[in-house]
């Protein structure tokens, strides 16, 4: 057992986590993590990263080869159905049961954690209204649109008030303001205390809602940190993107160390249009895990100096 | 001890409201199909239309579709409830949960034995009102049926826990539980007699449940309640089912 275990500020601690399947692929190799009680985590990386399996094994859905995963001073790898009791969790793929109601969804699996019936109840109310789920809380879940069963599977992890909830890509297929409105929640109960870990290939998730934003690539947590502490990785700190130069007429987006070397660049190629900003998550992201800038489609891939 | 009761029956109650939702499949595979094979099967021994059936090939009949009814429910079409829940991501629902994986399997065993009851007294008020004049009128018939229609839940949708929970893909899976949904009644000498199979079929059938509850049912309903044998028999391959699945259903992966 580690200090970091026995800290009371923890909520969670994993060590030395490794996963190799049957097949010798090693999908998570040796990840460290301590997540302080109240924090909210980001992780992020490509796909194929080892997120997913990461997440896994918090949620004790995988046996990690090697490793520890200790929850509120539970070890969940020798008894995962007492870590469960403090855990909420949205797995990425998991299904709802389309002819219960979608109150009685909620409800039931309330009490699948514990919950007496009133408070079962009393608990479904609140998040169907938090979700804004509440106009729907009579209709069969198989009649809700993707993005309302999204929801109320954030809500079967919200249920039963659990202090850590782990998220695999929440909010993948909502719409934007379905988006903003689980945010919203989700903000509001980590700032109730409640631990939260969520991956996510949304950079604006990441820096909405995370203290500290992890980066996995290849299985392995390559940084992580704060957003400005991330940010101080990537020296090249301002982003041009332009419009047409003498060569080449479409949308270009430049990376530069100094200001003055944008503004040099620009009286140079004297582009059409211009737009400089300071390089954000994504770019940070591009940076640390090795691949292509695309900048939606419109840059070509290099880095400027 | 409360909070596993509490489990069972939420589980019960998520899988019920299936039936509820889906209720026309399920009259399909526990009353409609075995009356079509009962009507069959008395087609067939027909040598011409009107020719008198006696009472207890009609019994026997009717013993032979409500076995039909239950491979059917606790095969087929609790089978591939399992699968979907498997294969459409359901079953993670639980998994995260803080619920022990034996209890999700005695919930959706009281709900596959929930439609086994229902199904098998509702063949048999079809079977009266058609005329079959079977003897199940005092509370020992009726109980002895319950425990061979309980033992017959636990054996045959115990295989379909099992089916469930090892086949690699959902298209796979259920094909299986169709093919041994009707399969393990064909097989079984239930509407036929035993002599008519091969030698190497007659012992396939012996290690059938099928045949074991076609013997007691078909021993209750003509009046005779000694089936110690036919109980001891499915009491073992009950428990040898509801062992492998229990043992093989875990809700962490290795």
């Amino acid at each position: 057992m580690t200090m970091l275990e026995n800290k009371p500020g923890i909520a969670l601690h994993g060590g030395g986590i490794f996963k190799r399947y049957a097949d010798g692929t090693e999908a998570v190799r040796g990840i460290d993590l301590g997540v302080e009680r109240g924090e909210a985590i980001s992780i992020l990386g490509p796909n194929g990263a080892g997120k997913t399996t990461f997440l896994r094994m918090l949620t004790t859905e995988l046996k990690p080869t090697a490793g520890l995963v200790n929850i509120f001073g539970i070890d969940a790898i020798a008894d995962p159905k007492k870590a469960k009791t403090k855990i909420g969790v949205t797995p990425q793929e998991a299904g709802v049961f389309e002819t219960l109601r979608t109150r009685e969804h909620l409800e039931l699996f309330g009490r699948l954690k514990g919950l007496a019936k009133s408070e079962a109840v009393a608990q479904s109310e609140r998040i169907l209204d938090d979700l804004g789920l509440s106009e729907n809380a009579k209709k069969r879940v198989g009649d809700l649109s993707g993005g309302q069963r999204r929801r109320l599977l954030i809500g079967l992890a919200l249920i039963g008030e659990p202090p850590l909830l782990i998220l695999d890509e929440p909010t993948t297929g909502l719409d934007p303001v379905s988006r903003r409105q689980v945010w919203d929640l989700l903000k509001k109960i980590v700032a109730g205390g409640t631990t939260l870990i969520f991956s996510t290939h949304y950079m604006e998730e990441a820096e909405q809602l995370s203290d500290r934003i992890a980066l996995i690539d290849a299985g392995k947590i390559v940084a992580l940190g704060t957003l400005p502490e991330l940010q101080s990785r990537f020296p090249l700190r301002y982003r041009l993107k332009f419009t047409g130069d003498a060569v080449v007429r479409n949308t270009k987006t430049l990376f530069f160390e100094k200001f003055e070397e944008v503004q040099t660049f620009i009286e140079e190629a004297a582009p059409v249009e211009y737009q400089i900003s300071t390089s954000s998550l994504e770019d940070v992201y591009f940076s640390i895990v090795g691949e292509e800038l695309s900048s939606n489609g419109n840059g070509d891939g290099r880095l400027g100096k | 001890m409360m909070r596993r009761l509490s489990d069972i029956y939420c589980i019960f109650r998520i899988h019920l409201a299936r039936l509820r939702a889906e209720s026309g499949p399920f009259l399909l595979a526990a009353i409609v199909f075995p009356l079509g094979m009962y009507f069959f099967a008395n087609g067939v021994v027909r040598q011409d239309p009107n020719e008198f059936i006696p009472n207890y090939i009609k019994v026997h009949f009717v013993a032979a579709s409500l076995v039909f009814s239950l491979s059917l429910t606790a095969i087929s079409w609790f089978g591939y409830l399992l699968l979907e829940n498997r294969f459409t991501g359901r079953l993670k629902l639980f998994a995260v949960l803080p619920v022990a994986s034996s209890s999700y399997i005695l919930g959706v065993m009281v709900f596959a034995l929930g439609q086994g009851v229902v199904g098998s007294f509702s063949l048999l008020i079809a079977a009266r009102l058609l005329g079959v004049d079977f003897t199940v009128n005092s509370f020992q018939s009726i109980f002895l049926l319950l425990i061979v229609v309980l033992l017959a839940i636990f054996s045959l949708a115990g295989l379909s826990v099992v089916l469930a929970h090892r086949v690699r893909s959902f298209a796979a899976g259920s094909l299986m539980t169709d093919a041994l949904g009707g399969g393990l009644v064909l097989l079984a000498p239930i509407y036929y007699p035993a002599e008519t199979l091969p030698v190497a079929f007659r012992w396939i059938s012996k290690a059938l449940p099928t045949t074991y509850v076609f013997q007691a049912i078909n021993k209750i309903l003509s009046g005779d309640l000694v089936i110690g044998t036919e109980l001891t028999v499915l009491c073992g391959m009950a428990a040898v089912t509801l062992f492998i699945g229990f043992w093989q259903l875990s809700w962490r992966e290795a």
